[in-house]
C-alpha cells in the first residue's frame, strides 16, 4: 500500500512553560479577599464572582453573595438595578435570611467570622468569631440560635442568635459546608463536601446530619452510601420530600476511559414521605453528563427540582411527579443506569460559567441562577426553561488570563463527553479526600491519594512518583491522555491554566498563632520534628530528619525517596517528597491514602523508621509531632 | 468487473460528464449553502457489507458527484470515471472523495481544493479504499476492501508511534483501525471524535446492518446501542448530537438519554440513509417511493408532513448530500496506548448481561481469537472471582471473543460475534453486553485485589479448535 496524503498540516505548536514572576509572601493577616495570589505579574481584576443567591421575604430584593469582592450586592428584583453593596469579609460562602427577614447572615470563610447584615438599614451591624472556615448558617425559627458549619472542623456550631456566642459544637460530616431548613423549622439538615473515614479501598461514605433544631442536638445521620461530595440540599414547601445535590466517584475502579460513566456519577439523593427509603438517582445520561451538581431547588407547586451542574454550566430540570413515579415503579439501585434519567430529566438550560447557587421567585416562575466565573446571574424562565435574560454585575468586562485559568479549572467541557473537570476531584481547588486507580499504571497499581493543590506553586515535581516536572506538564499531555481521554486546552489556555493553579494561595492555617508563634505542644513537636539525635542518644542520619525531606517553607525539598510505605502493588522507584501546606486538613495520607491519620503513618506504616526515626516515640511526643505539623 | 458492466458504467460516466444545467427544484425553501451529492444509475448503500461471493459494489453501474449551486447542478469533479462519498472539510474549503479515473480502476481516494477546484489522491491502494471522512489534526479514515472485506484505516501525519510508517521524513502513517474477518465501512466522525461505522451483527459474523463506534485509534470498539435486531444503517450526527440513521422504510434516532433507538416519525418512503443538516435545521434526505424507483434529494423539516423535492433525476438515485458549510471540528482523541504487542482486558461483573444476569457466577472465561485461515482457536482460560470479575492479557489487533464456563468446562455463556481489542489498549467491561448505558459500580474488583498481573490468554497455545455449539450469547 502506498500513501499520498499531501495536504498541510495544523502546525503542531510547542508546549511552553509560563515563566512567572516570583512574588512576595503575605502576612497571613494582611490578605484581601480572594484565594489567589494578588501579587503576581499577571492581571487581577476584581471579579465579584457570586456564589449564592437569596430572595428577601417580600420578593423585592436579590441578595447575591460574591465571593471573590467580599460582599453582599442587594439588587432591585425587578429591575435588577444595584440598591447596595455591603462588605462583608473574606470569601464569604454562606448566606440565609432570618425567618423574619430582618437580618441576613454571611460566613466569611477565611476570616472564621459571620457578619450580620439588617436588611432594613443594609448595614453590617455585627461581626462574630465564629469557627474554622464557616460555611453554611441558619437561624431557628425562634431566633434564638444561630447554627453554623465549620468546614475545617468538620462540626456544626451553635450559637446565641442575639450574642453570637457559642453553645455548643455538634459533630457533622467531614467538610460540613451546607445547611438547610426544613420548612416546618423543626430540623436543620447539614451536608459535607469530603467523604467520612472509611476503610482503605473501600466505597466511601457521606452522611445528611440531622439536627433538631430546637434541641440542638444531632438526632439522625441519613447515610449517604458510596457517595463523596454533597452540596446544597432543598425541601418541598410540604416537607415531603428533600433532595441534595451529590457526586458519586467511581475511583475504586481502574480509570481507563470516561465512556459509560466511568469516573464519575452525578446524583440526586432524595428522602422523606415522598420517597421513603432515600433513593440516589442519576442525572447523567449516556452521552452527557450533569457535572458537579452544586445548588438545588425545588418548585413551590413541587412540580419540578432544578440544580445548577457547575462544571457542566447547565441547570438541569427534573420532573417531579415523573421522578417520583419512576422511583416508585423502579426499586432501584438507578446509579448505575445511565437511561434512567430520560424517565424524568425533562431540560437541560445552558447558563453561564460555573453556576452555583440558585434561587426560585415566590411563585416559581422566574429562576435566578449565579454564574460565579461570569459575574452574571440567568434569570431563567420556568414555564419555557429558557434563559428570558442575564444579569450583568458591574465588574470588568475582560476576562483575565486568572479568570480564564479558573473557568478551565471548573470547567467538564474539555474531558470525553463532558463528565469531569479538574474542579470535579480538586473541590472548590483543593482535594476530594480520595484515593483513585490510574490506567497508565496498571490496573490496580499505583493506587494514589489525590493531593491538595493549594499552595502547589513550586512544589514540583507533580505525581507521586514525581514523573511530571511542572504544572503544564501535568495539565496538559498527561491530563489529557489519561483523564480527559479528550482533546484537551490550546497552549494559550493551558497557559491560562497554569497561571490559576500556580496562584492558588494556601487558606489561613487555624493552628498556627499570630506572629509565627508555637505553643508548647507545637515547640515540642517542632524540635522532634528538627532533631538529629534520637531519644536513646543516637544520631539520625541527616537524610531521615523529618526536617530533611520536608524542608523548606513548603515543607517538600521536591526530591524523591524510598522511606518503606510502598505496598507489593506499586511499581519500582521513589515517592516524591509531599508538600506539607495545611496537611493537617488532607487525609488519608502517604502516597496511596492507606494512613487515615497522621499517626498511622508511624505507628502503622513505620515499622523500619525509613520514614524518619519516629518508633522510639512516645504517643504524647507523636501527639506534639501532630500538633507541629498543623501549622505547616 | 464484466465488459458488459464496463460499458454500462463507460457510458454512465460520460452521461454524467454533461453538465447537468437548469436544475430547478420544486422547494419552497433553499438550502442557504451549495450541496454536494452523488448521483448514479444504481445504488446499493449496504453492498460493502456484503460477505465473499458477493458484489460489494456500491455504484455497479458508476457514480457521478454533483454541486448543487444556485440553482443549477453541475459536475463537481471532471476527468473521473466515477466519483462518489463527498466530505467537506472543517473548513468547508475541501472535500475528500472516492473516485476512478478509468472504469477499471479501484476507487481510490481524492481531495479537491474548492476554491481551483484542484484535485489530487491522497489514498492510493491497489484495492479500493472508499467512504473517506475527515478526523481532526489532518487525518483521515476510510474502509480498505482487503481480503476479509473492507476494513477501517486511518492516515494521516499526526499518527502516534506504533503506526506502520510509510513515509517517515513526511511523517506519512496508516493505521488500521478495524481487525475482523467481515467488512467495516465508516459513516461518519462524531463531535466526540469516535468514528462511527456500518458492520454486520454480530460483529464479524453477522448479516444485519448494524452501527458502532470506534476511536480513531482503533481502540475502544463497541456497539453504539444494544438494542440490536432491526438492520439500521446510514448514521449521521445532527448538531444537537443525535444520530440518525435508517431501516430503509424508517427514519429512527439514536439520542443521548436513550438505551434503545427512538422512532423518527417522518413521512413514509424508503430512506438511504446519511443526512445531511442545514444551518436552520432542516434534514436533507435522499428517498424514493418504493423499491423501484430512485431516490430523490428531499428536504424535510422535522415534523413537517410531506417531503419537500430539491433534486429527481429521472434515471438515476441522487444519493449521500451534504452540505458545503464550515462546521465545528470533532474533538481530536489523544491515544493513550501503550507501547505493547498484547492488550489487557478487565471484566467488573462477567455475569451481567442485557440478556439477563447469571444466577450462578462462571467458574472460568475462555478466549478464543482466529488463525491465519480464520479458525476459532482458544488461547486458554482463566478463573472467574466470585464477584464476576476477571483480568486477562489478550492478543491484540485479532478477533477474539469471549466464552463463560461453568465449573465442568461447558460453556453457559459466549459471544456470537468477533471484536479486538488493540496492541497497548486497557480495557474495562462493566459486564458482558451489559449496553452502554449500564455504568460501573463503585468497588475494588475481587480479581485486583487477588492479582494486578493478568492471566496470560494472548498466545495461542495449539489447545484445539473452539466449539461453536454453545448456549446462550451475546
Amino acid at each position: 500500500m502506498s500513501l499520498r496524503y499531501l495536504k498541510s498540516m495544523p502546525t503542531v505548536l510547542t508546549l511552553t512553560s509560563a515563566v512567572f514572576a516570583c512574588i512576595a509572601l503575605w502576612p497571613a493577616m494582611d490578605r484581601p479577599a480572594r484565594a489567589i495570589d494578588r501579587n503576581a505579574a499577571y492581571d487581577v481584576l476584581d471579579y465579584a464572582s457570586p456564589l449564592e443567591l437569596l430572595l428577601s421575604p417580600d420578593g423585592t430584593r436579590l441578595y447575591v453573595l460574591c465571593q471573590e469582592s467580599g460582599e453582599v450586592r442587594v439588587l432591585d428584583a425587578a429591575t435588577y438595578d444595584v440598591i447596595k453593596k455591603i462588605a462583608v469579609g473574606r470569601m464569604p460562602r454562606g448566606i440565609s435570611l432570618s425567618p423574619d427577614g430582618h437580618r441576613l447572615f454571611v460566613t466569611n470563610s477565611w476570616d472564621d467570622t459571620l457578619s450580620v447584615i439588617d436588611t432594613g438599614s443594609l448595614t453590617v451591624v455585627a461581626t462574630w468569631p465564629v469557627g474554622a472556615e464557616p460555611s453554611g448558617v441558619v437561624e431557628d425559627p425562634t431566633g434564638k440560635r444561630l447554627f453554623v458549619a465549620n468546614r475545617i472542623s468538620n462540626d456544626i456550631a451553635v450559637l446565641d442568635a442575639q450574642t453570637g456566642v457559642e453553645e455548643k459544637r455538634l459533630l457533622g460530616g467531614r467538610g460540613a459546608s451546607y445547611l438547610t431548613l426544613s420548612p416546618d423549622g423543626r430540623r436543620i439538615y447539614a451536608t459535607h463536601v469530603y467523604p467520612n473515614p472509611s476503610p482503605h479501598r473501600t466505597a466511601p461514605e457521606s452522611e445528611i446530619t440531622v439536627i433538631d433544631a430546637e434541641r440542638a442536638i444531632v438526632v439522625d445521620r441519613i447515610p449517604l452510601h458510596a457517595v463523596a461530595g454533597v452540596f446544597h440540599l432543598a425541601f418541598s414547601t410540604d416537607g415531603r420530600l428533600g433532595v441534595v445535590a451529590e457526586y458519586h466517584p467511581k475511583n475504586l475502579v481502574p480509570l481507563a476511559h470516561l465512556e459509560h460513566g466511568g469516573a464519575f456519577a452525578d446524583t440526586l439523593t432524595l428522602f422523606g414521605a415522598d420517597v421513603g427509603k432515600p433513593v440516589e438517582i442519576p442525572l447523567d445520561e449516556l452521552e452527557r453528563y450533569a457535572a458537579q451538581p452544586f445548588g438545588v431547588a425545588i418548585a413551590p407547586d413541587k412540580s419540578h427540582i432544578y440544580v445548577t451542574c457547575g462544571g457542566s454550566e447547565m441547570v438541569t430540570v427534573v420532573d417531579v411527579p415523573r421522578l417520583l413515579r419512576y422511583t416508585h415503579t423502579h426499586p432501584g439501585p438507578h446509579v448505575q443506569d445511565l437511561s434512567a434519567s430520560a424517565n424524568y430529566v425533562t431540560a437541560r438550560i445552558a447558563v453561564g460559567h460555573n453556576p452555583r447557587g440558585l434561587t426560585l421567585s415566590h411563585d416559581g416562575r422566574k429562576l435566578f441562577v449565579a454564574n460565579r466565573l461570569d459575574d452574571t446571574i440567568s434569570v431563567i424562565d420556568t414555564r419555557t426553561n429558557r434563559v428570558a435574560s442575564t444579569i450583568a454585575l458591574a465588574g470588568p468586562k475582560t476576562r483575565s488570563k486568572l479568570r480564564h485559568g479558573e473557568q478551565t479549572f471548573y470547567s467538564a467541557h474539555y474531558s470525553f463527553q463532558g463528565q469531569i473537570g479538574c474542579a470535579t476531584c480538586h473541590i472548590d481547588s483543593t482535594f476530594d479526600g480520595l484515593t483513585w486507580d490510574l490506567e497508565p499504571d496498571g490496573f490496580g497499581r499505583d493506587i494514589v491519594d489525590n493531593r491538595l493543590i493549594e499552595d502547589v506553586k513550586d512544589t514540583e515535581p507533580f505525581k507521586w512518583n514525581g514523573g511530571n516536572p511542572n504544572i503544564p506538564t501535568e495539565c496538559g499531555p498527561r491530563t489529557e491522555k489519561y483523564f480527559w481521554r479528550s482533546e484537551n486546552y490550546d497552549n494559550l489556555t493551558l497557559t491560562d491554566l497554569t497561571v490559576y493553579i500556580r496562584s492558588l494561595l494556601p487558606r489561613p492555617n487555624r493552628w498556627r498563632l499570630p506572629g509565627y508563634q508555637f505553643t508548647p505542644a507545637q515547640e515540642r513537636g517542632k524540635a522532634l520534628f528538627e532533631r538529629a539525635v534520637d531519644k536513646f542518644g543516637k544520631p539520625i542520619p541527616e537524610t531521615n530528619r523529618c526536617s530533611f525531606c520536608h524542608s523548606g517553607p513548603k515543607g517538600t525539598n521536591q526530591k524523591s525517596f524510598d522511606v518503606g510505605t510502598k505496598k507489593t502493588t506499586d511499581n519500582p522507584g521513589p515517592l516524591d517528597t509531599a508538600h506539607l501546606t495545611n496537611i493537617a486538613l488532607t487525609a488519608p495520607y502517604l502516597h496511596d491514602g492507606s494512613a487515615r491519620t497522621l499517626e498511622e503513618i508511624w505507628t502503622v506504616f513505620n515499622p523500619e523508621d525509613k520514614h524518619g526515626r519516629t518508633n522510639d516515640l512516645t504517643k504524647d511526643e507523636l501527639n506534639d509531632l501532630i500538633e507541629y505539623l498543623r501549622t505547616r | 468487473m464484466r465488459a458488459s458492466a464496463r460499458i454500462l458504467a463507460l457510458a454512465a460516466s460520460v452521461a454524467f460528464l454533461i453538465p447537468v444545467c437548469g436544475f430547478a427544484p420544486d422547494a419552497a425553501e433553499k438550502p442557504d449553502a451549495d450541496l454536494i451529492v452523488t448521483a448514479a444509475p444504481v445504488y446499493a448503500p449496504l453492498a460493502a457489507l456484503r460477505g465473499p461471493g458477493q458484489s460489494y459494489e456500491r455504484f455497479p453501474k458508476g457514480a457521478q458527484l454533483l454541486l448543487l449551486h444556485d440553482g443549477n447542478a453541475e459536475p463537481l469533479v471532471n476527468g473521473f470515471a466515477a466519483t462518489a462519498d463527498a466530505n467537506i472539510s472543517f473548513d468547508a474549503k475541501r472535500v475528500l472523495f472516492s473516485g476512478k479515473q478509468a472504469v477499471v480502476d479501484p476507487w481510490q481516494i481524492w481531495e479537491m481544493t474548492l476554491a481551483d477546484r484542484s484535485v489530487r489522491k491522497v489514498i492510493a491502494t491497489a484495492t479500493d479504499a472508499v467512504r473517506p471522512f475527515y478526523l481532526p489534526a489532518g487525518r483521515l479514515v476510510y474502509a480498505h476492501r482487503t481480503a476479509n472485506g473492507f476494513q477501517l484505516e486511518v492516515a494521516g501525519k499526526d499518527a502516534p508511534t506504533g503506526y506502520a510508517p510509510l513515509d517517515a521524513k513526511a511523517g506519512e502513517t496508516v493505521l488500521p483501525l478495524s481487525y475482523l474477518p467481515a467488512s467495516a465501512v465508516p459513516a461518519d466522525v462524531l463531535a466526540d471524535g469516535r468514528i462511527l461505522f456500518e458492520a454486520g451483527y454480530p460483529l464479524g459474523t453477522g448479516s444485519t446492518p448494524e452501527m458502532f463506534l470506534v476511536y480513531s485509534d482503533g481502540s475502544g470498539v463497541e456497539s453504539y446501542r444494544c438494542d440490536h435486531g432491526v438492520p439500521r444503517w446510514g448514521g449521521r450526527q445532527l448538531a444537537s448530537g443525535d444520530v440518525v440513521f435508517t431501516h430503509g422504510r424508517s427514519l429512527a434516532r439514536f439520542t443521548s438519554p436513550l438505551a434503545a433507538e427512538a422512532r423518527v416519525v417522518a413521512p413514509q418512503a424508503d430512506y438511504a440513509g446519511a443526512i445531511a443538516e442545514t444551518s436552520s435545521g432542516a434534514w436533507l434526505m435522499s428517498a424514493r417511493a418504493g423499491v423501484g424507483a430512485h431516490y430523490a434529494l428531499k428536504l424535510w423539516k422535522p415534523g413537517a408532513a410531506a417531503l419537500q423535492t430539491l433534486l429527481a433525476e429521472k434515471d438515476k438515485d441522487i444519493v449521500q448530500p451534504v452540505v458545503v458549510a464550515a462546521r465545528k471540528r470533532p474533538n481530536r482523541h489523544p491515544t493513550g496506548l501503550h507501547d505493547w504487542n498484547y492488550a489487557n482486558m478487565l471484566a467488573l461483573d462477567a455475569r451481567q448481561s442485557r440478556l439477563g444476569n447469571l444466577k450462578a457466577t462462571p467458574a472460568s472465561v475462555r478466549l478464543e481469537t482466529q488463525d491465519a485461515k480464520g479458525h476459532a482457536v482458544i488461547t486458554g482460560t482463566a478463573p472467574v472471582e466470585s464477584d464476576g470479575s476477571f483480568f486477562v492479557k489478550t492478543p491484540a489487533d485479532k478477533p477474539i471473543r469471549f466464552a463463560l464456563l461453568d465449573e465442568k468446562g461447558t460453556v453457559v455463556r459466549q459471544e456470537h460475534g468477533w471484536f479486538w481489542i488493540r496492541r497497548g489498549e486497557q480495557r474495562i467491561c462493566v459486564g458482558c453486553h451489559t449496553g452502554p448505558e449500564h455504568a460501573s459500580e463503585n468497588r475494588v474488583p475481587a480479581v485486583l485485589l487477588r492479582t494486578t498481573t493478568p492471566a496470560d490468554l494472548s498466545v495461542v497455545s495449539g489447545a484445539g479448535t473452539a466449539n461453536h455449539g454453545t448456549p446462550g450469547g451475546n
